[in-house]
């Protein structure tokens, strides 16, 4: 693989006695679309103000390109973020808006003027050029901060929860829009968001973080199947999580005794012995559900206390052996089909090669 | 069809007393002003007249004229130094003074106006005398004695005392509620950090940094205490004047033309400079 275009090696930032981010090792490769996720208060937003030089880690190196970025200026940098807020100057117009950062540059008037409406044409509004941004719409200001750091011809553009203020519908356009964009210019793009749909949508890896920690880096899917840790299969997805302890280790898997009965999960790489306090997880739409006792090797007893309907897919939250919630997802056509009343008694199942033993932390 | 054109009695009777109140002590006034501007002064005694005789001769003097330029543009340098002075002052405590010490500096600069500004006033005198502390100071280092008082520059140093304060408050308020996301956009792209000043800062401030400029003028223009006390009536600003035409053979008919003048100079620049300070911007419809 070639040198990655990001490099964070333990780089810490302290606020006072609040650690933002703590030891934190990364690579960000050219061209790729990196997520930054995590609730409010992990870390995620300082990192990417770090890569835009507008805070300075307390510890640790940050390399752009090679370059040590730790005392280089935001001014100095080539790294145009696109903010939460936009950020857009109100006392501009929309194309003025977009010759900013060119005119900082030292650009002529025409090239400058050339490049913005070019840009504002390839973001379909070029119409709105003369008016002012505080007449613009939600969705055409968003397009307008997005040609405003594209025009600088970037090659990483940051990107702060862009879309937290766009309604519904226009937040899967916008992700459309973006997705197009980066493959079109081939730039990497950092994109930070605490929705794990606009992380799992647009991302090509997603890096999960909590308390300043990375939880996990990995492709959304492989996240999403193969949750590293209990943080990460609790804040990703639907995950049934069990804990007991290792009984054996063998061909077929790792066997755990857990109060709600003995079960067989993958062996993990790093190894475990036997008598370990182990906990392992099973994606709720991996779990079947069925009224009489499966001929399965994982299987738990459990009453049915409630259901969530979100369209095709509906949620059914259950009660297993000493309070333990299951989830199981499935289509609410086989649903339908069962004809379950609350308080009835179920048998769940699921294959061994589905239940993932989470690493420590 | 209905007409409702009713009179709202309830909400007329508050309002009565703001109304009577402009009526009698302003709009009065001023009409009796214009009036008097018309009257005739014979062996020292007003008479009532309506000749055109007062703003002849006060319009066609020289001294008229050379002290109004001069009032016009000793008030206009000491708001732009009032400004400029207050700006790096406002600037640190918008940006980068903790909420705690703002609220208290804007509580300190507030407690000037406690005191009477002639009290304020006359306190320069020990510091700006001839044998006062400042140029005490400067001799020790073998400089002066300079002359401060009765001049120029002492009504500049009276003018700035009555408007400084104000000038630092109305700008630190103003800057204070800058969004400085926009100050980090514009560095992201490439704004070197003083150039933010004058590319994000000042555009966002506008409005009141005019209210502002305006106010340190109007104060200025208007001030009787700082061009006599400290100034000397060296070259004597419209004010003084005034009180000079008043004094000299009772011309209240030619006072009235000076101070006519002055209300009209103050009634442009205001209403211009609010137009300024409320221009939409570019691109508005």
């Amino acid at each position: 693989m070639t040198e990655p275009l990001v490099t964070f090696r333990n780089v810490e930032k302290r606020f006072d006695d609040f650690v933002a981010v703590r030891d934190m090792t990364l690579d960000i490769h050219e061209g790729e679309f990196l997520a930054i996720m995590g609730s409010s208060g992990c870390g995620k937003t300082t990192t990417l103000r770090m890569l835009a030089g507008l805070e300075t880690p307390t510890g640790g190196e940050i390399h752009i390109a090679g370059r040590l970025m730790n005392d280089v200026k935001p001014h100095e940098r080539d790294t145009p973020l696109v903010w939460q807020s936009l950020a857009l100057f109100p006392f501009l117009t929309a194309r003025e808006n977009v010759e900013f950062g060119l005119k900082m540059r030292g650009v002529g008037k025409d090239e400058r003027k050339r490049r913005a409406l070019d840009w504002l044409e390839r973001m379909q509004i070029s119409e709105f050029a003369e008016r002012n941004v505080a007449t613009l719409s939600g969705g055409q200001k968003q397009r307008v901060a997005l040609a405003r750091s594209l025009v600088m011809e970037p090659r990483m553009l940051l990107l702060d929860e862009p879309l937290s203020a766009l309604d519904a519908n226009l937040v899967i356009r916008m992700q459309g829009v973006l997705t197009r964009l980066q493959k079109e210019l081939g730039i990497t793009f950092v994109y930070v968001t605490h929705s794990q749909s606009e992380a799992f949508a647009m991302a090509d890896r997603v890096v999960i973080m909590s308390q300043g920690d990375i939880a996990q880096i990995g492709a959304p899917k492989d996240i999403y199947r193969a949750p590293a840790n209990r943080f990460v299969a609790e804040f990703v997805g639907r995950n049934n999580i069990l804990s007991g302890k290792v009984q054996a280790v063998d061909g077929d898997g790792t066997h755990i005794l857990t109060p709600q009965g003995a079960f067989t999960a993958q062996t993990p790489q790093t190894a475990l012995s036997t008598g370990q306090s182990v906990s392992f997880t099973v994606s709720a739409d991996l779990v079947s559900l069925s009224t009489t006792e499966p001929d399965a090797v994982n299987k738990a007893q459990a009453t049915l206390i409630s259901e969530e309907f979100i369209g095709s897919v509906v949620t059914l939250f259950c009660e297993g052996v000493d309070d333990l919630e299951f989830k199981v997802q499935m289509q609410e056509r086989a649903l339908m089909a069962l004809d379950l009343e609350p308080g009835a008694p179920l048998w769940l199942s699921w294959e061994t090669q589905n239940a993932n033993i989470l690493g420590e932390r | 069809m209905s007409a409702r054109r009713k009179i709202d009695f309830y909400a007329l009777t508050w309002r009565l007393p703001i109304i009577v109140w402009q009526l009698v002590f302003f709009v009065g006034p001023v009409l009796f002003m214009v009036a008097l501007s018309f009257f005739l002064v014979k062996n020292y005694r007003m008479t009532e007249a309506f000749e055109f005789v007062n703003w002849q001769r006060m319009l066609t003097r020289g001294f008229f004229w050379d002290s109004y330029w001069y009032t016009l543009f000793i008030a206009s340098l000491s708001g732009t130094i009032a400004m400029s002075v207050a700006f790096p002052a406002a600037w640190a405590l918008a940006f980068r003074a903790s909420d705690t010490l703002r609220r208290w500096a804007v509580f300190l600069l507030i407690i000037p106006f406690f005191t009477s500004y002639l009290v304020r006033t006359f306190s320069w005198y020990v510091i700006l005398a001839e044998s006062g502390v400042l140029n005490a100071m400067l001799g020790y280092i073998g400089l002066g004695p300079f002359r401060m008082l009765n001049s120029h520059f002492g009504t500049v140093v009276g003018y700035l005392t009555l408007t400084l304060p104000l000038a630092v408050i109305l700008q630190t308020v103003t800057m204070a509620n800058i969004d400085k996301t926009l100050i980090e956009a514009a560095r992201n792209l490439g704004c070197k950090p003083l150039a933010t000043i004058w590319r994000v800062v000042l555009p966002l401030s506008k409005t009141g940094f005019i209210v502002a400029a305006l106010f340190c003028f109007i104060l200025a223009f208007g001030d009787f205490v700082a061009p006599f006390y400290l100034g000397g009536s060296q070259e004597p600003t419209l004010p003084i004047l005034i009180l000079d035409t008043t004094k000299s053979g009772q011309q209240w008919p030619r006072a009235a033309v000076v101070a006519i003048m002055m209300m009209l100079t103050l009634f442009t620049v205001a209403f211009t400079a609010i137009a300024l300070a409320y221009r939409k911007p570019k691109g508005v419809r």
